[in-house]
């Protein structure tokens, strides 16, 4: 499965328990050979005293009473018992039922005929009893082939045991990272999505992941902070400069009405009202795309028919259209319902269509329509003109971006800016692309928004 | 009509006592919070005007005292915000109207008059007449001199929002709030065109004009008695 490769926490985990498995296979492996090197030795040291004990015998008591010894001891059916032989220094067995040929002296593996097994190994050890006799005397390594076995099994099985229950616990641990890694990545998907006040969760553990949880959080924090003095400003520079253009305003309104209607001045007073009222509204649209920006409103948000807004919206607009020589069609789906602020899915909206109407050539054909796309509604305005260069397309709607050829048209470049703040606050995105011939403005709502983005209302602040 | 301005900025509480004192109608200017809510629950006025933000008490906790002891009189909200939440939170708190500044005063004083008419027990009118136009609220028809005319149901809410304010102002910015509900500037002219269309449907056949525009103020019903 890719995603398992593509893990990082499952990779973790399972190089870990490789690690452990191997480790294990290696102790195995030792634990093995030093418990049979201990018991090869044991068998060794048998071997060598009861050797010892039949030189002694030997040589105390003669060559008859050792082969008497020898039957003696062959006689006995123990599983244990050990295997005898005495050779001739032409190799020839003298006594004893050890059937092999003549070993050299010392310790080693020979290999016997069994009566029952056929052919065995054994440890066998040759002492020279006289010049011409050769005692050998043999342990079967049975046993230790059969404790052997027995190990290996017994530890195969562990070893298998502990292979599953490893591979199971690097799965929990894998699934476990995965999880914790999974949630901050969430929170910051939210960020994203444009909830500011969204934090990493920490448990109470307190472990690295809430460590870094914290610090990521102290960072979003002071981003925060950051980004709320710009806004602050900004918007206190707007609202500052409102103050004194007000009084201004109010100046000029008194000036206006103390003076007889048509003369020079008072044409010039109304023309400066013009003027402040023009730059007021600039400072309003400012001041409401940050508003929107921030996302204060979402605690306003209420079911919204996008269908009757759209219709409404087209109704009112078409005359008005029309009159100016161009011409506005409109195709609505019925039961376009979303959560948000209807006021401002209204403005988004009518700015497309202004932005359709005002920078087109005359005799254009406006459309305006509004579907359900799967889980999303879409308001979606058309016109047939030019279009826009497609170098231009990523910045038209930046605040204040005008194309060139609309500098000297009305407006101040932040229609599109609002409405692609309007489609963010909404969860969804303004998309904008070439018709050819023409330009398609669309606003894309989800239908349901991810419930991280709502947070619970504050109380209203005076 | 006695009105009560709260406004702390000197120039501006002037200019709008001066204008309203103009049209007849007596001022009685508050300083700060305090003092307003002090004259307004130990005086009787008919409508009152205050600034969101005064020294004080603010104009928003100056709404909510006046409500909580139960004083109706219909509030006007003056505010230097224009955010959505500040407009919401005026309403809420139980102002009648909320105009952001700086505002023409014409908008002010046409406010005020149709806040004024706004009477608490007033039963709603089902006809209305002005001119030889009748507009029938229950058959949601219009007729002028006999002749029924087709609207447009948007063209009858204008038609209706005039003649209830029987020949005073109502400005494009009342009928943005009214018909549509947008308090938003349209840079195209929706109300224009309306009033025009809906113009030269009640004067068709050359009738005189019964919708008069004052320019840069608002419409009216005219009267040709």
């Amino acid at each position: 499965m890719r995603r398992w490769r593509a893990s990082a926490a499952y990779r973790i985990a399972f190089v870990n328990f490789v690690a452990f498995a191997l480790g294990l296979a290696i102790l195995g492996a030792i634990v093995f050979a030093a418990m049979h090197v201990a018991f090869t030795r044991q068998l060794d040291g048998q071997v060598r005293d009861e050797a010892q004990t039949l030189a002694d015998e030997y040589r105390t008591d003669g060559g008859a009473e050792l082969q008497d010894s020898i039957s003696q001891r062959e006689a006995i059916r123990s599983p244990d018992r050990m295997l005898y032989a005495v050779f001739d220094q032409n190799g020839r067995r003298l006594y004893g039922s050890l059937n092999t040929s003549r070993p050299e002296l010392g310790l080693h593996d020979i290999s016997f005929r069994d009566p029952q097994e056929g052919r065995d190994s054994a440890r066998g050890l040759a002492v020279d009893l006289s010049p011409t006799e050769r005692l050998v005397v043999a342990a079967d390594r049975d046993w230790i082939e059969r404790i052997d076995r027995t190990v290996e099994v017994v530890f195969g099985l562990a070893f298998v045991a502990a292979c599953i229950a490893g591979f199971a616990g690097a799965g929990v641990l894998g699934n476990y990272l995965r999880r914790r890694l999974q949630s901050i990545s969430l929170a910051a998907e939210a960020i994203i999505g444009g909830n500011v006040r969204q934090r990493m969760p920490v448990s109470g553990r307190r472990d690295e992941f809430d460590e870094l949880a914290m610090t990521l959080n102290r960072m979003l924090e002071r981003i925060e902070g950051l980004l709320e003095n710009l806004r602050q400003v900004s918007s206190d520079v707007a609202h500052d400069l409102r103050t004194p253009l007000a009084r201004l305003r109010t100046r000029l309104e008194q000036g206006a009405l103390d003076r007889p209607k048509g003369t020079a001045a008072t044409t010039l007073i109304e023309d400066s009202l013009t003027q402040v009222d023009e730059v007021l509204s600039l400072f309003a649209a400012i001041l409401r795309i940050a508003e929107v920006e921030s996302g204060e409103t979402r605690r306003y948000f209420a079911p919204v028919d996008v269908s009757e807004l759209v219709t409404e919206l087209a109704e009112s607009y078409a005359p008005a259209i029309a009159d100016e020589g161009r011409r506005l069609l409109w195709s609505i789906e019925l039961g376009l319902t979303i959560e948000g602020d209807r006021e401002l899915l209204a403005q988004a909206a009518a700015n497309l269509i202004e932005n359709a109407q005002f920078h087109t050539p005359a005799d254009t054909l406006i459309r305006v329509t509004g579907t359900r796309v799967g889980e999303c509604v879409c308001i979606q305005v058309t016109d047939n003109g030019s279009g826009v260069p497609e170098s231009e397309l990523g910045r038209i709607t930046r605040r204040f971006a005008r194309l060139d050829s609309s500098r000297q048209k009305r407006g101040y470049g932040l229609g599109l800016n609002l409405a692609s703040a309007v489609a963010k606050l909404h969860g969804g995105r303004l998309l904008l692309k070439n018709a050819k011939p023409g330009f398609v403005a669309i606003i894309e709502l989800p239908r349901l928004q991810a419930s991280g983005e709502r947070r619970p209302d504050r109380s209203s602040e005076g | 009509m006695r009105i009560l301005l709260a406004e702390d900025d000197a120039e501006t509480a002037e200019f709008i006592a001066r204008g309203l004192g103009e049209l007849g109608h007596n001022v009685v200017r508050a300083d700060d919070g305090i003092e307003a809510l002090h004259l307004l629950s130990t005086e009787e006025f008919d409508i009152a005007v205050l600034d969101r933000m005064l020294p004080t008490l603010d104009g928003l906790s100056v709404v909510h005292r006046i409500r909580a002891a139960e004083i109706d009189l219909p509030v006007l909200l003056l505010t230097a915000l224009g955010r959505i939440e500040d407009r919401v939170s005026g309403l809420e708190a139980g102002a009648d109207d909320y105009l952001v500044k700086p505002f023409a005063f014409s908008e002010l004083a046409a406010r005020i008059n149709a806040l004024a008419r706004r009477k608490p027990f007033q039963a709603a009118p089902t006809k209305l007449e002005s001119g030889g136009v009748v507009m029938d609220l229950l058959k949601r028809q219009v007729t002028r001199d006999g002749t029924v005319i087709s609207l447009q149901p948007r063209e009858f809410r204008i038609l209706e929002e005039l003649m209830r304010e029987d020949g005073k102002v109502v400005t494009r910015t009342m009928l943005l709030e009214r018909i549509w509900n947008y308090h938003f500037d349209p840079q195209t002219n929706i109300v224009e065109t309306h009033i025009s269309r809906l113009r030269s449907k009640l004067n068709e056949g050359g009738k005189p004009d019964l919708i008069e525009t004052l320019r840069g103020v608002g419409y009216r019903v005219a009267n040709h008695a």
